[in-house]
């Protein structure tokens, strides 16, 4: 979510010359197209496609439809489309993000797999037994899992994982839920204990974690389950281990892939490993190149590449008809929202404080500022048809959770007039704008980030439409906010912003008291209410391991979360990866639970397939 | 003579210790730090929080600034939060990469100039010099970072003689011959790009002084004499009109520097200019400070270069 004005601008700007660039070049390839083989005009529903421009994420498929005879062997040349180079920090205990974590998924993966909904699947390297009652977790790691190395990945070095990240000499950021939710745990992290006591070695390939705080969450991707390489780490200061060849260059991992040789931020060249516990991989390795995001699409036309992590949707309308690619497309899991103002943050108390006088305290404001937005306009108008209304908070990309059942306010700017006249704003003075129920001037200050050409136009689109139902919308400071100030700002609680626009990736639990509970720092919106309180407690109990129920409690919370509207969300969005006819079995990663691996990825022919060579 | 160079870099001192202090500020006021960017709900605010009272980041400026600068002195720039290793390895890393494009650049931008500069002011007000004056207007014209695009496309992409990003083709072992060629075949189109529009200066320049030079008394009595005009060109012209341009030498590397940041963003070439950039969106003080003074010095550095290569050339301007 990194981003910065300088960067933005200057991406955007080399974008615009891009296409000028593609444009030229386009239209030269077509005139000496024309010149040999007549193109064909393909009537029909191609044409009105490309007429509206409108496209559909159900029309895509997260995994790639196969044509041709795959061979065995060969090289996949992997694009990480990234305007900075990666940071080289190779290991799931140390990585901080993005960029780092394209390279390690490689040769390296979680020891658990999850199913479509994020819930572990006994289909990972480690199978588990759960003891609800002593609220442990017994996990066995597969026989055959060794290390690139030869070495066997042990119960011992993944409680080495713990003892790292949980150690108070550990520097790095992944110290979350996942660990301190462990018995001991936090005792361990300050110092008061030399050990674990909630882990227990069972015997070489099998370890038990018991936990203080034994919730739904934990099977839902809430478990530690990278193993941290003991007898490669062992004898180096923790401090040392992020910055120690063992991380940058020469990582190791148990993945389907061996890193071969790394060009610090710039590339890594990786062979396969024969090894794999799921099997032999088919291809003979996998090349990976960072690609700025300017000339991802020349890479691709060309052949370059054959994939990249993640392709820019604002470039794919100019690209949909790339002929030797395939687009991959799956539902994002993240959303935009508008969130309004309810209060601040207590940092010593470590909990929200809402202020019942705030300007935005009023639900049927907020409701009839909901209906006054036309969210699927914004969508197909700003992104194609590749982002589109939201609903709840909860977003489709968790389908089990995600409840479309729930009626949330539509685009209905009369309702939206006829609940600022029942809630008594009325436009008293003439001026255009309405009062609000005491008669005082109402002016409701927006906060927006700046960032890639959309954000001005957008931000003005919910203003007019806002003013539309007579309401006055300002933007703070009248410009929109850089990315870190923005967020600075909305953190600290500034008493300018009285609602903004932000998005939220959601973690792969469903989970969503990290974002809105009562103690959660991130709460922006800075909203608390008992009922909250208590369904997000309710999901997370013990009679929430039964996923129906946990369903349930969670459908509740959506309803409870669009009655209430601390937030609105306002779009959803698709990721889409572009994939080269000559590979098979390729899956978009961000999507889980597709059953499809690594190992499984094979081309149909050694050389790169170019748009040329398709035409 | 000695004399002025000493007391040129002593000036000098000062002016990198004012340059740190400033960059140290600026680097301060930008909004947000390095964990700003962590907005992630899978990231536990409470750790974050330790993270940045550990960094420091909640101290006084003048706190940060005198722990910094001290360290700074010993060699120690401090550690990346984002890469997570020390500053000085990362720049090492990079500068290499940054040095051999500079130095590539320079050689095609003199490659360019001298032959250029020497036909277009032997030749003034010709065919052949008012063409070679068109490109210098034209490269004055065109912003580098369009230029470099627009090669990429051409000879990178539409062409395929040139890699499109990176420094070296990968998988190849350092030190080998190949290894070698492939940073070379790397290297050529970003290097190129650059020379061509920051050389447009330099023949310019050296076309006035070779018009004004010819004009001047001792080349009429080296005709007289009976000098051939090869030799007149050759000996007396040409080497007293490069005498200024070499003065200009300094100032070459405090524009490559300018260049070397929209060049490597543009070929994702990773050396100083793309590491500057992507510690800025990262907001990585401790490499943005460390790099921007970097380039300060350069640039210092630089310009002492320049003014004791010029006050060899002309005594006059010798400061007293």
């Amino acid at each position: 979510m990194t981003s910065s004005k300088m960067a933005k601008l200057l991406f955007a700007l080399m974008l615009f010359l891009l296409l000028a660039v593609v444009g030229c070049s386009s239209g030269d390839d077509d005139a000496t197209g024309e010149d040999e083989t007549p193109v064909e005009e393909e009537p029909g529903d191609e044409e009105e496609v490309e007429d509206d421009g409108i496209y559909s994420i159900d029309d895509f498929d997260p995994v790639k439809t196969n044509e041709g005879e795959a061979i065995s062997g060969g090289i996949l040349n992997f694009g990480l489309v990234s305007d900075t180079a990666f940071e080289g920090t190779l290991n799931y205990n140390f990585y901080s993000g993005n960029p780092d974590v394209q390279v390690i998924n490689w040769f390296n993966e979680s020891l658990l797999g999850i199913d479509e909904n994020y819930n572990y699947t006994q289909d990972g390297a480690a199978t588990f037994e759960v003891d609800e009652d002593e609220g442990s977790i017994t996990f066995t790691i597969h026989e055959d899992l060794n290390w690139h190395d030869g070495e066997p990945v042990t119960a011992e070095d993944w409680a080495y994982a713990y003892e790292i990240v949980g150690h108070p000499d550990y520097e790095g950021v992944r110290y979350t839920q996942a660990l301190s939710s462990v018995e001991g745990m936090p005792e361990y992290k300050t110092g008061e204990a030399d050990s674990i006591s909630g882990i227990e070695i069972i015997d070489e390939k099998t370890i038990k974690f018991t936990y203080h705080q034994f919730t739904p969450s934990l099977l839902a991707s809430g478990v530690w389950a990278y193993p941290l390489a003991k007898h490669i780490f062992e004898d180096m200061e923790i401090g040392d281990m992020a910055s120690s060849d063992a991380v940058r260059q020469n990582p190791i991992g148990y993945g389907p892939f061996v890193v071969e040789s790394i060009v610090p931020g710039e590339s890594v060249t990786f062979v396969k490993n024969e090894d794999y516990w799921r099997g032999e991989p088919n291809l003979d390795g996998v090349t990976l190149r960072v690609i700025n995001p300017s000339v991802v699409v020349q890479e691709l036309e060309n052949g370059n590449i054959d994939v990249v992590d993640s392709f820019p949707t604002d470039q794919y309308p100019e690209n949909a008809e790339l002929a030797n690619v395939e687009f991959l497309g799956g539902i994002d899991n993240a959303y935009t929202y508008i969130g309004f103002k309810f209060g601040s943050w207590d940092a010593d108390a470590g909990e929200v404080v809402v202020d019942p006088d705030a300007k935005m305290a009023d639900v049927e404001l907020r409701r009839a500022m909901w209906h006054a937005v036309d969210n699927d306009t914004v969508g197909q108008r700003y992104y194609n048809g590749l982002r589109w209304n939201a609903t709840t908070l909860i977003p489709p990309s968790h389908p089990d959770y995600h409840d479309d059942s729930i009626e949330a306010p539509l685009y209905d700017p009369a309702e939206a007039e006829r609940i600022l006249d029942e809630a008594g704003y009325e436009d008293l003075d003439g001026d255009g704008y309405r009062e609000d129920p005491d008669g005082n001037e109402l002016v409701i200050n927006f906060a927006s980030m700046s960032g890639g050409d959309i954000a001005e136009p957008l931000a003005q689109y919910y203003m007019q439409a806002w003013e539309a139902v007579g309401l006055n919308v300002q933007l703070v400071d009248g410009r929109l906010q850089e990315f870190n100030t923005f967020y600075d700002r909305v953190e600290a609680d500034d008493p300018d912003i009285d609602i903004y626009q932000g998005a939220w990736g959601v973690g792969s639990d469903v989970d969503p008291s990290g974002l809105y509970g009562r103690t959660a720092a991130f709460n922006y919106t800075r909203f608390a209410s008992e009922r909250n309180d208590e369904l997000l407690e309710e999901g997370l109990s013990e009679d929430a391991f039964d996923i129906a129920y946990r369903q349930q409690v969670y459908s509740e919370w959506q309803e409870y979360m669009v009655e209430q509207i601390p937030v609105f969300p306002t779009v959803y969005r698709a990721v889409l990866v572009p994939v080269n006819n000559r590979v098979h079995n390729y899956f978009i990663p961000q999507v889980p639970g597709l059953g499809v691996y690594r190992n499984e990825i094979a081309l149909t022919q050694e050389e790169p397939l170019s748009v040329s060579d398709v035409d | 003579m000695w004399k002025f160079i000493v007391r040129r870099i002593i000036i000098t001192l000062p002016q990198i210790l004012l340059l740190s202090l400033f960059v140290f500020l600026l680097a301060q006021l930008m909004p947000g730090d390095a964990l700003t960017g962590l907005v992630d709900p899978n990231l536990d605010p409470a750790q974050i929080a330790l993270q940045r009272e550990r960094l420091g980041l909640n101290n006084p400026w003048y706190v940060q600034y005198y722990d910094w600068i001290t360290s700074a002195l010993q060699g120690d720039l401090g550690q990346s939060f984002r890469y997570k290793m020390d500053v000085t390895d990362i720049i090492a890393q990079r500068l290499v990469n940054t040095f051999w494009l500079s130095l590539l650049t320079l050689i095609f931008t003199y490659m360019i100039a001298i032959p250029l500069g020497i036909t277009s002011g032997r030749f003034n007000d010709t065919f052949r010099d008012q063409m070679i004056v068109g490109y210098t207007y034209v490269g004055f014209a065109t912003p580098l970072f369009i230029f470099a695009l627009l090669l990429l496309w051409l000879l990178g992409f539409n062409f395929g003689w040139f890699p499109t990003g990176g420094s070296v083709q990968p998988g190849l072992t350092p030190g080998t011959l190949d290894y070698v060629l492939s940073k070379l075949h790397h290297l050529i189109l970003p290097a190129l790009s650059m020379a061509l529009i920051t050389t447009v200066s330099t023949v310019q320049y050296l076309r006035s002084e070779i018009i004004d030079t010819k004009q001047k008394e001792f080349i009429l009595t080296a005709r007289a004499k009976g000098a051939s005009e090869s030799r007149v060109y050759n000996r007396h012209i040409f080497r007293n009109s490069l005498l200024p341009i070499a003065a200009l030498f300094g100032f070459e590397i405090t524009g490559l520097i300018g260049g070397t940041v929209f060049i490597e963003r543009i070929y994702s070439y990773p050396g100083m200019g793309l590491l500057l950039l992507e510690s800025i969106s990262q907001r990585d003080y401790s490499v943005v400070v460390a790099v921007v003074l970097l380039f300060g010095i350069a640039s210092i550095i630089g310009a002492l270069l320049s003014d004791i290569i010029l006050s060899l050339v002309d005594p006059r301007i010798r400061i007293k």
